[in-house]
């Protein structure tokens, strides 16, 4: 049960996860889902899961014949110096463009519903310099807070779910097969990439203390996960009904909008707090795998004092796009669609690479 | 770079315009001898250092032995000393001595008695209170135990003040302080080291912990740290803490400090360490976490349900002190659309005549409350409950019927400043009042996006913490073997382990169930 130093524990981890991912429910990936499956986004999603399983168990599969090697190390290790090196920097602009994406997108949200009179700059600027905060103090201290919120930001989510869940109309979800099986299925292959996290927690898979807990951790968060996207995709659907929830970009933040808690009829303000932790754990947490990945590539060992240059880039790349509402939804769906074949295949790819090199029988000889 | 090329050239400015004298090194040049065979030359020292006669608490008498005839000087520091016991356990059987034949160490009755071949150790059992003896013919000194500090007798705590348990606090002698904690553990093994730390006032930190249960690299590294400190004087433990303390601008505290011996007690059965010092009626205990400064040693002496309400109470009276200003200040004036409609006309009305916006109206009532209570602290007794009065109807009841502020920010203000009051541990406490300011700040910038920020910053910054390698937040995170004493504690049978953060060599306290 000894700590070292610089590890995370397996709740850290597990928090980590279920606060990076989870709060994908709360901003405009189930719309993306909408979209093009309608009504059947759940049965999507849940496709989803069971196709991510694949890559998943492929990457733990890989790591857990390199223990003390990091993503890129890997990357390295199995593709060789030049294209290993093009990889990761192509992995490291895919989540460069997804973290100022996604963190635009939250923005958007907080100026759209909750502050329309503050100039989104300064609204980004406060995020940002929050997140760098966590990420200069390194991955121990994210996984803490992760852990400690947990608890707070997940019960509140429940309750913003069951009251939901109590004004929703079941049938709403009928017909079950919505635009089609062929629709479900081609959504979830063309957004598989909403999971694309799994692949990028392979950054910090050696910081995890054991590969045990770190191949426990990734399935537990990954089920609860899974579990949690698709339940919130059905309420969603109960409440608004699939014509409209189409059109509404921001599904969670609709919903909180409609509910009320017996004599407070707006209680927005009142889960606004907790969503905004979970999004400042979660851009933290991007934000220092996006430096761990460079610090890696560039052979920079003190990433911190890259920290005030990148949250001024992000914050200028995330403003710069005019008629937010809809460019970044957009860009976030091209940036998806381009990121789910690579998902897919890279970790497979990876695994591939490492039974013809004959990574895993070494591994066996050496336990023997 | 640039600061630090500052701080280098400030040094040195600073180093030039104060004249450096080292008067310590001349008096530990004059007292660097050995004792004399001459009895005559040791009297004439140890008058010079001492100044005799114009030290007028330094007493020195010269007689002879009665059996011998032997000349013999004494001396002593009568403020300290205790002069029935010089008088009755050794001047008095030295001249009445009939014997020629014998020792004088067999002729005074004190407890113990010490040779020393110094001067320098003659002057440290003189200045600890101790009698010196000094004898024709002889290269040695005697010392005898007669020490007698003023101080008082121990009383109730004030500060930290229980309904159930019990009631005795430290006193300003340490050997009091030891006894009331021998008292509580009686083992041969619990140690109590002592460290000087200060050259010229000679103060000493007598360090606690039971030897086979705490961990000794961090007994080692609290004595190190000790032992490297360049002071002429540390008066008490309030100020040692501000010199081995690790963070000296933060604003959590990294150690423990208590007036009670049971809390010291207990948490050295746990493995933590304690230091103990003359003049300080307390004790601090390092490492601290978080938690520890939450606790109050009452939730453990009332059965666990009791206990669990009283903490419940307290984490709410926290939240409530920290956020319930900011709150009202994010929610009037940003997020007007949450309060129900009738409240929210009741605020419109209340605050219809009032000049100023929420944000300075709360400010104005917080400072005015921080300023009646500092009045309140240090007004002189008799004048106590005036300032209670005065403070309570001018800005009360004045301040509202002046329109200045409306009476809701007054019932905001004042559960603000009266929930702070659950925090019995000093250090958390004013941490908790600047730390709402603050918030009231971010409130008043950016509502309860500002707050929600610099709560994440403060989340960050909590979990980066250490006290002495601990992690501020352990157990909950990291996580360790523990009792899981947190926010909330468990049934006292099932807190069978030491905190696993501490090291501790045993980490089991008691076994399962607590029965054999």
């Amino acid at each position: 049960m000894k700590q070292t130093e610089g590890k995370i524990g397996i709740r850290e981890y597990v928090a980590i996860i279920l606060l990076t991912v989870g709060t994908k429910l709360s901003d405009d990936t189930p719309t993306l889902l909408y979209s093009t499956a309608k009504n059947s986004a759940w049965i999507s999603m849940l496709l989803i899961g069971i196709l991510a399983i694949v890559p998943m168990l492929s990457l733990i599969k890989v790591v857990s014949v390199h223990r003390d090697k990091n993503l890129h190390e890997l990357n390295l290790h199995l593709f060789g110096k030049v294209l290993g090196n093009i990889l990761s920097l192509g992995m490291l602009l895919l989540g460069l463009s997804a973290l100022i994406l996604d963190s635009a997108t939250y923005v958007n949200i907080v100026s759209t519903i909750y502050f329309t009179k503050t100039p989104s700059i300064a609204i980004y600027a406060i995020i940002m310099i929050v997140c760098g905060y966590g990420a200069k103090k390194g991955i121990e201290q994210i996984g803490s807070a992760a852990w400690i919120t947990l608890f707070y930001l997940k019960t509140t989510l429940a309750l913003a779910l069951i009251l939901s869940f109590t004004k929703g109309n079941l049938k709403f979800i009928f017909p079950l097969w919505g635009p089609g099986t062929k629709e479900i299925v081609k959504t979830a292959a063309s957004k598989i990439s909403i999971l694309a996290d799994f692949y990028y927690i392979g950054i910090i898979a050696p910081v995890v203390s054991t590969f045990k807990e770190f191949k426990k951790g990734t399935l537990i968060a990954f089920s609860v996960v899974v579990v949690e996207i698709t339940i919130a995709i059905i309420i969603y659907v109960m409440l608004f009904d699939f014509t409209s929830i189409e059109v509404i970009s921001y599904p969670f933040h609709e919903a909180i909008l409609y509910i009320s808690i017996g004599f407070l009829k707006n209680v927005e303000s009142i889960f606004l707090p907790f969503w905004l932790i979970a999004s400042f754990i979660r851009f933290a947490f991007y934000l220092y795998l996006v430096l761990v990945l460079f610090g890696a590539i560039f052979k920079i060992k003190e990433y911190e004092y890259l920290i005030p240059v990148m949250v001024v880039l992000i914050v200028f790349l995330g403003v710069a796009p005019k008629n937010v509402t809809y460019t970044i939804p957009y860009l976030r769906e091209q940036l998806l669609t381009i990121i789910s074949p690579i998902f897919f295949i890279l970790p497979c790819l990876m695994w591939l690479i490492a039974k013809i090199r004959g990574d895993f029988k070494n591994e066996a000889k050496k336990v023997l | 770079l640039f600061r630090l090329l500052k701080k280098l050239t400030g040094r040195k400015q600073k180093l030039k315009r104060v004249n450096i004298k080292d008067t310590l090194d001349n008096q530990a040049n004059q007292k660097n001898q050995s004792v004399s065979n001459n009895i005559d030359k040791n009297i004439e020292l140890v008058k010079k250092i001492y100044q005799f006669p114009n030290n007028r608490d330094v007493k020195f008498r010269e007689f002879r032995v009665g059996g011998t005839g032997l000349r013999i000087a004494i001396f002593f520091i009568s403020s300290i000393t205790d002069v029935r016991t010089v008088e009755d356990s050794a001047i008095k059987p030295l001249i009445q001595a009939n014997d020629t034949d014998v020792k004088i160490k067999e002729i005074i009755s004190t407890q113990n008695v010490t040779t020393m071949l110094d001067i320098k150790d003659v002057v440290t059992n003189i200045n600890t209170g101790n009698a010196v003896l000094f004898l024709d013919n002889s290269s040695m000194a005697y010392a005898f135990e007669c020490a007698n500090f003023q101080g008082r007798a121990v009383e109730k705590a004030d500060n930290e003040v229980l309904i159930k348990g019990s009631k005795e606090a430290f006193t300003e002698k340490v050997i009091v302080n030891l006894s009331l904690i021998r008292k509580r553990i009686k083992n041969e093994s619990l140690m109590s080291e002592s460290v000087t730390i200060s050259k010229r006032s000679k103060n000493e930190v007598f360090m606690l912990y039971i030897r086979n249960v705490a961990n000794d690299q961090l007994v080692g590294n609290i004595r190190k740290r000790l032992e490297s400190l360049d002071v002429d004087a540390i008066q008490s433990l309030s100020l040692l803490e501000q010199y081995i303390e690790e963070r000296s601008l933060s604003l959590f505290p990294s150690i423990l400090y208590t007036e009670r011996p049971d809390r010291a007690a207990s948490f050295i059965e746990d493995g933590h360490i304690v230091l103990l010092m003359d003049n300080s009626p307390d004790a601090l205990i390092l490492p601290a976490t978080f938690w520890s400064f939450f606790h109050t040693p009452e939730e453990h002496y009332l059965r666990f349900i009791f206990g669990n309400f009283v903490r419940l109470i307290r984490a709410t009276a926290m939240f409530i002190t920290i956020f319930i200003s900011a709150i009202y200040i994010a929610v009037t004036s940003f997020h007007a659309e949450m309060i129900p409609p009738d409240l929210l006309l009741a605020i419109a009305g209340s605050r219809e005549k009032v000049p100023f916006p929420v944000f300075f109206e709360i400010l104005l009532m917080e400072a005015a409350f921080e300023l009646i209570r500092e009045a309140g602290l240090r007004v002189p007794n008799p004048m106590g409950p005036t300032i209670g009065i005065v403070g309570a109807l001018i800005l009360g009841q004045a301040a509202v019927e002046a329109n200045i502020i409306s009476p809701i920010v007054i019932i905001v203000v004042a559960l603000s400043g009266l929930t702070i009051f659950t925090i019995s541990d000093i250090s958390l406490n004013f941490a908790l009042r600047i730390i709402r300011f603050f918030f009231i700040l971010a409130a008043g910038l950016f509502g309860i996006v500002g707050m929600t920020s610099l709560f994440a910053v403060g989340i960050f910054y909590l979990v980066s913490l250490k006290s002495f390698g601990v992690p501020y937040l352990a157990p909950m995170t990291p996580n360790y073997v523990s009792s899981g004493d947190t926010i909330f504690r468990r049934v006292l049978k099932n807190e069978k382990f030491r905190p696993g953060y501490l090291k501790p060599a045993d980490l089991k306290k008691k076994s399962d169930g607590a029965v054999k």
